[in-house]
C-alpha cells in the first residue's frame, strides 16, 4: 500500500481525558506519510485529528514556529510540533509525543501554562523605565549592553520548551526557571530599567538551583541560551554586591503562627540527602580518623616479641636474631621482620636495635675485628655499642629483653 | 451532560515520567552534570579504600583517574560560570577539559612508576 516514496509510521500519543482522571498513558496510531521531508508533526497531528480520532486535543496556532503554542516532548526532547519534521528521525522510528513536563496536563498532549507565566511575574519580568520619556530612546547596536543582550535572548516565545526539559524546575519548587531567568537578564542588561536592585535580588535566589545543564539551551527552538542569561545574573552578584543593603521591609505579622508544613516526599527527600550526607561524612571522618588521628591519642601498647630460646644464643659471642611481628598503624596492618643482635656474655646478655644510630641503616657483627660496622657510612661500634668512628651521634640503642621459661622476649613498640 | 462532570487537571509529568526515548533525548552537557555527580560519590569510596588498603597500585590509579575527571568537569563549570570560555563552547569543553586530564593521569603514572 506505502507509495515509493511514502511511509508507514507508528505514532504514539500520550491521552489523558480530564473527565476520567487517572494517569494517562499511550494510545497507539498508524499513519502513512507520503512524504516526510515536507510533513511536520504537528501536520501528523491534525491528520490524525481528521482521519482518525476526533477527540484527539493538542495546542496550535501560527504553524510557522513564531507563536510556541505546540511545545511537545517528541522523542524524549521537547521541540516545537510545527518545526520538528517526520524525517527529522530515523525511517521506521516510531514516534512519541508527549506533554511538556512540570505543567498540569488539562487534556492529552496541552498543558496548563499557569505556572510558567506566575514565574514571569514573581521574578519580576516586565520592563519598568527609570524614567518617563516622550521620544522613543534608542540603544546603540553596538553599545555594551546590548551586545551582551545578544541576538537571541529577546526572540523567545514563551514555549515552555525550556522549563520542561530543565530536571532541577523538578526538584525546587521555588525555582524560577530557564524563561524567566532569561526575560530577566534582558531587562538587567537594559540601561533604561528601573528596578534593577529588586529584580537581581529575586533572580539571583533563583538562579542558584541551576546547574549548568544545558538542557534549555539544547531545547530551544529560537536557539536561546539561558544557561547564558543565568550564568550572566550571576556575575551580576560579583558586582554588585556591594550595594546597599536592602531596608528591612516592615513585616506583615501573621495573625496565627505559620505552621511548618512539610509532605511526606519532601521529608523524605530531606531525610535521604542527611543520611547520604551523613554516612559520607561518616566513612571519610571515620577513616581519616583511625588512620591519621588515633595513632598520636592511643598509646601504642608495647609488644614482647619471642627471638628465640635461650638455648640457641651463643655465650661469648654476638648473634644476629631475626624478629618477625605485626606493627598496627591505623587501619593499616605491617608485618615487620628486623634483626637483633643479641649479645651474651655469661650471665650478661644485650640485645641491641640493629638500626644504626645515623640514618637507621642495619648494622653487621663483624666478628673478625669485633666490631659493629654499618656499611651505609661508615659508622662502627664496639662490642658494648659505644661508638668509635663514622658519624653516628650516640651508641647502639638497646631494647628492653626478658627471659620466660628459657625464651627470650624483646620489648618493641 | 459533559460540561456538568467536573473535570480534573493531570499533575505535571515528571521530567522523564512516560517518556521511554528520554535517554536517547538526554545531551552532553546533562551527562557531564550526572557523572560529575557519580564521580564524586566514587571518590568517597575510594579515599575509604585507599586510606584503608595502603600502596595498591589499582586503588591509586582509579582515584587518580576519578579525581581528575571530576576536576575537569569542574573546571568546565567554572570557566562558563565566570565566561571564560562561551556557553557556546561548552560540549568542546567536556571532551578537552577529560581529554586534558587524560594526558595528565598519564603523565603522572608514569612518573610515578
Amino acid at each position: 500500500m506505502a507509495q515509493a516514496s511514502g511511509s508507514v509510521r507508528d505514532i504514539k500519543i500520550f491521552r489523558y481525558d480530564p473527565h476520567l482522571g487517572g494517569s494517562g498513558d499511550f494510545q497507539s496510531y498508524v499513519l502513512e506519510i507520503p512524504d516526510e521531508s515536507t510533513t511536520t508533526i504537528l501536520d501528523v497531528l491534525l491528520r490524525l485529528l481528521r482521519e482518525q480520532d476526533p477527540t484527539l486535543a493538542f495546542r496550535y496556532a501560527c504553524r510557522v514556529n513564531m507563536c510556541g503554542s505546540c511545545g511537545l516532548v517528541i522523542n524524549g526532547k521537547e521541540r516545537l510540533a510545527c518545526k520538528t519534521n517526520v524525517s527529522d528521525f530515523p525511517p521506521g522510528r516510531d514516534i512519541t509525543l508527549r506533554p511538556l513536563n512540570h505543567f498540569p496536563v488539562i487534556k492529552d498532549l496541552v498543558v496548563d501554562l499557569e505556572p510558567f507565566f506566575r514565574k514571569y511575574e514573581e521574578t519580576l519580568s516586565f520592563y519598568e523605565p527609570r524614567e518617563e520619556f516622550t521620544e522613543p530612546l534608542q540603544i546603540r547596536p553596538d553599545s555594551k549592553e546590548r551586545r551582551d543582550i545578544g541576538r537571541e535572548a529577546t526572540e523567545c516565545i514563551a514555549c515552555g520548551c525550556c522549563v520542561s526539559s530543565c530536571t532541577m524546575v523538578h526538584y525546587h519548587e521555588d525555582y524560577a526557571g530557564p524563561a524567566a531567568l532569561n526575560r530577566v537578564f534582558t531587562l538587567l542588561a537594559d540601561s533604561r530599567d528601573g528596578l534593577f536592585a529588586e529584580r537581581l535580588e529575586r533572580a539571583l535566589a533563583s538562579c542558584y538551583h541551576c546547574r549548568t545543564e544545558f538542557n534549555c539551551t539544547e531545547v530551544c527552538p529560537k536557539g536561546i541560551s539561558s544557561t547564558r542569561a543565568i550564568k550572566y545574573i550571576q556575575r551580576l552578584a560579583l558586582t554588585h554586591f556591594k550595594d546597599k543593603p536592602r531596608p528591612e521591609q516592615p513585616k506583615a505579622v501573621p495573625d496565627t503562627p505559620p505552621v511548618a508544613s512539610t509532605d511526606r516526599r519532601t521529608f523524605l527527600r530531606q531525610v535521604g540527602v542527611g543520611l547520604l550526607g551523613a554516612a559520607s561524612i561518616m566513612v571519610v571522618g571515620g577513616v581519616a580518623a583511625t588512620t591519621a588521628v588515633s595513632p598520636s591519642l592511643v598509646k601504642t601498647s608495647r609488644l614482647w616479641v619471642p627471638v628465640a630460646p635461650l638455648s640457641q644464643i651463643p655465650v661469648g659471642d654476638i648473634a644476629t636474631l631475626m624478629m618477625r611481628y605485626d606493627l598496627k598503624n591505623g587501619l593499616y596492618t605491617q608485618e615487620v621482620a628486623t634483626p637483633v643482635l643479641v649479645s651474651r656474655t655469661g650471665s650478661q646478655i644485650t640485645c641491641f636495635n640493629a638500626s644504626c644510630t645515623h640514618l637507621g641503616c642495619i648494622v653487621k657483627w663483624d666478628s673478625q675485628w669485633e666490631r659493629f660496622r654499618c656499611a651505609c657510612h661508615g659508622g662502627v661500634f664496639d662490642r658494648d655499642g659505644r661508638v668509635l668512628a663514622g658519624p653516628p651521634p650516640r651508641p647502639l640503642d638497646r631494647y628492653r629483653f626478658k627471659v620466660d621459661s628459657d625464651l627470650l622476649l624483646v620489648e618493641v613498640g | 451532560m459533559a460540561q456538568d462532570i467536573p473535570i480534573e487537571y493531570r499533575k505535571p509529568l515528571a521530567w522523564g515520567e512516560y517518556d521511554p526515548h528520554r535517554r536517547e533525548g538526554t545531551q552532553a552537557g546533562m551527562w557531564a552534570w550526572l557523572w560529575q555527580r557519580i564521580s564524586a560519590l566514587a571518590i568517597i569510596v575510594l579515599l575509604a579504600l585507599h586510606l584503608i588498603l595502603t600502596y595498591k597500585p589499582v586503588i591509586q590509579f582509579l582515584l587518580l583517574l576519578v579525581v581528575t575527571f571530576h576536576a575537569a568537569l569542574g573546571l568546565r563549570v567554572i570557566l562558563l560560570d565566570f565566561n571564560l570560555v562561551g556557553v557556546k563552547y561548552q560540549r568542546a569543553l567536556i571532551w578537552g577539559l577529560v581529554g586534558l586530564g587524560l594526558l595528565v593521569v598519564t603523565g603522572i603514572w608514569y612518573s610515578i612508576y
